[in-house]
């Protein structure tokens, strides 16, 4: 069997019926006999843990120089040009300098808990990043609870940034984490109520599932669309992520003007960029959830006709009652993640371009618009679409 | 009445909000699109104008010796030593410091022969002060690299020029063609 194959069938869906272990299981199956079991167990987890946390470089490195690039061209420049094809092996180049550098700990920081922070906010956010949906049948973790499991886990970063301002002993970094935390209890609230209303209607908090209540309507039946609540749900969804992500125009937390890097100030090297990926992978998680949830997931027209020409299921039946990978299946899928993957791009476009026209708020700000604004407006929609949705079953049977 | 014109202050803030986010990305949106407008400084360079005063540029074979210059120079920066054979000169040294030069250009309209100009070359940085110092003879240092350069740009200009005037002739001769074509 080929890694490939295993990966799929480690991510197989739970309705073949073998489970979201089958890879442990073959795993298990084949070296049970040479290796002792809690080796095996191991060796799976660090493998898995290793993809995901090779995706999240991966995106990662793009996103920095996505960000570098519409940087430069919003202020009229061409932002990095040198390191390949418009500079888009920069990141690796920046990577290797941050690989390179010292690694420095403050004399009087409180050693164990600054080191502890970087991993414990990487740890939560490669734990959320298993819930994203490579393809309909292709995932690492099929999860009933998805989006309360991918907020619970990106709000656990909250704790290492808290715990890494208080660690460094400097004020800056104290302060950084002060309005993190702040920041967070304020816009956890809205995040929540907003993306209810896109749950309400699906009436499931599977990503997947979600994604294909959505394939009406030729692969338009996006949530969007189906509810007139939507809208503002998704506006008030998109302004709470960005303030949770920690991105401009709500980047108090490590305002470089007022806090030189906010909490990050003493952390230098990969330790620091441990918390910049963090930042990129938030981001795309949470542009991911805004795209299955109001934009359609997987679906658009071209999946739809992908779908109706070679066949969606990725598993069949086969000739002994042994599930049996479709090939044929494969166009459809690598078209439904691709298209999941630029709808996830374009919300991230849209964080950088917004981040490249606002100012930053001032903290006041930051607490009027979460508290006064945001969470009531939440509220109103996800009233007001259960209402219509309540009324739609009524009327409509 | 108080809170009528609270509840209107509350409208009208999330309508401003909006609105004017809106606008600032269309800004931003519309400078994403335009052609940036800076260079990739050291490959190129952005046109300099005719009357530039960058480093001085010395045409030695019609200089005279005639310290004409060095009496203009209002802060004595400009040094030169020859020695004369007949009608030969032998040079020796004709030194600039560009630690003291203002770029005034006043040693350029005194000189009887029209040898000294002022060039383009403006990047110029050293580790040793004592570099400031530097000699204009027989293409040495900087003003060596300085006229390398400037005969570069006109050899590109001209190269460029050349290119355009072929598009335009090419272009010029298909709609012509065009024309003719549309003649028959």
């Amino acid at each position: 069997m080929t890694p490939a194959l295993a990966l799929v069938q480690a991510a197989a869906p739970v309705e073949v019926g073998s489970g979201s272990n089958a890879f442990l299981e073959g795993l298990v199956a084949a070296l049970g006999a040479y290796l002792p079991m809690w080796a095996l167990w191991m060796g799976a987890a660090v493998t898995g843990v290793a993809i995901v946390m090779g995706l999240i470089s991966l995106i990662a490195m793009f996103s920095v120089w996505l960000e570098r690039k519409v940087a430069g061209h919003i202020q009229c420049r061409y932002g990095p040009m040198y390191v390949g094809w418009h500079g888009w092996l920069q990141s690796i180049a920046d990577g290797v300098k941050l690989l390179l550098k010292e690694d420095m700990i403050p004399r009087d920081a409180d050693r164990m808990l600054f080191m502890l922070a970087p991993a414990l906010v990487l740890a939560a956010i490669v734990a959320a990043m298993a819930a994203y949906p490579l393809a309909p049948g292709v995932f690492f973790a099929d999860i009933d609870l998805g989006v309360f499991f991918v907020i619970a886990m990106s709000s656990m970063t909250t704790i290492g940034v808290v715990m890494a301002g208080w660690a460094s002993n400097s004020k800056w970094t104290v302060f950084g984490a002060m309005r993190e935390a702040a920041q967070v209890v304020a816009y956890e609230i809205p995040l929540g109520v907003a993306l209810l209303v896109p749950v309400m209607v699906a009436g499931t908090l599977n990503l997947r599932e979600a994604s294909d209540l959505q394939s009406d309507w030729y692969g338009m039946g996006w949530f969007m669309f189906k509810n007139p609540f939507m809208l503002p749900a998704f506006v008030l969804y998109f302004i709470a992520a960005l303030a949770e992500t920690k991105r401009a125009p709500f980047d108090l937390p490590e305002a470089e003007s007022e806090l030189v890097a906010g909490f990050m100030t003493e952390y230098s090297g990969i330790r620091w960029s441990f918390f910049f990926m963090e930042e990129y992978a938030a981001m795309f998680l949470m542009s991911a959830l805004a795209a299955v949830f109001f934009l359609g997931g997987f679906e658009s027209p071209l999946t739809w006709a992908a779908g109706e020409f070679f066949g969606r299921e990725l598993f069949v039946a086969g000739a002994n009652g042994a599930t049996e990978l479709n090939l044929q299946a494969i166009p459809y899928h690598a078209v439904a993640g691709i298209t999941l993957l630029l709808k996830t791009f374009a919300g991230i476009f849209l964080m950088m371009w917004l981040r490249w026209t606002l100012p930053r708020v001032r903290v006041d700000q930051v607490m009027t618009m979460g508290y006064k604004y945001l969470t009531p407006l939440a509220l109103v929609c996800a009233l007001g679409a259960a209402l219509w949705e309540a009324g739609k079953q009524a009327l409509l049977g | 009445m108080q809170q009528t014109e609270t509840a209107q202050a509350y409208v009208k803030n999330i309508w401003d909000s909006v609105k004017t986010t809106l606008v600032g990305m269309k800004i931003t949106w519309r400078y994403m699109l335009q052609k940036p407008i800076t260079v990739q400084y050291p490959d190129e360079r952005m046109p300099i104008p005719d009357r530039y005063r960058g480093i001085h540029y010395l045409e030695q074979e019609k200089c005279i010796n005639c310290l004409a210059c060095a009496r203009a120079c209002p802060i004595d920066c400009i040094e030169m030593e020859a020695v004369r054979h007949g009608k030969e000169l032998e040079w020796i040294s004709f030194t600039l410091d560009y630690q003291k030069c203002m770029f005034c250009e006043l040693c350029v309209y005194p000189c009887p022969k029209d040898c000294i100009h002022m060039g383009t070359e403006y990047a110029f940085v050293t580790f040793d002060r004592s570099e400031f110092k530097h000699d204009l003879l027989s293409f040495k240092g900087m003003a060596r690299e300085a006229r390398i350069r400037m005969k570069e740009a006109e050899v590109a200009k001209a190269a460029k020029e050349a290119a355009k005037a072929a598009k335009a002739a090419a272009k010029g001769g298909a709609a012509a063609a065009e024309e003719d074509k549309d003649g028959e």
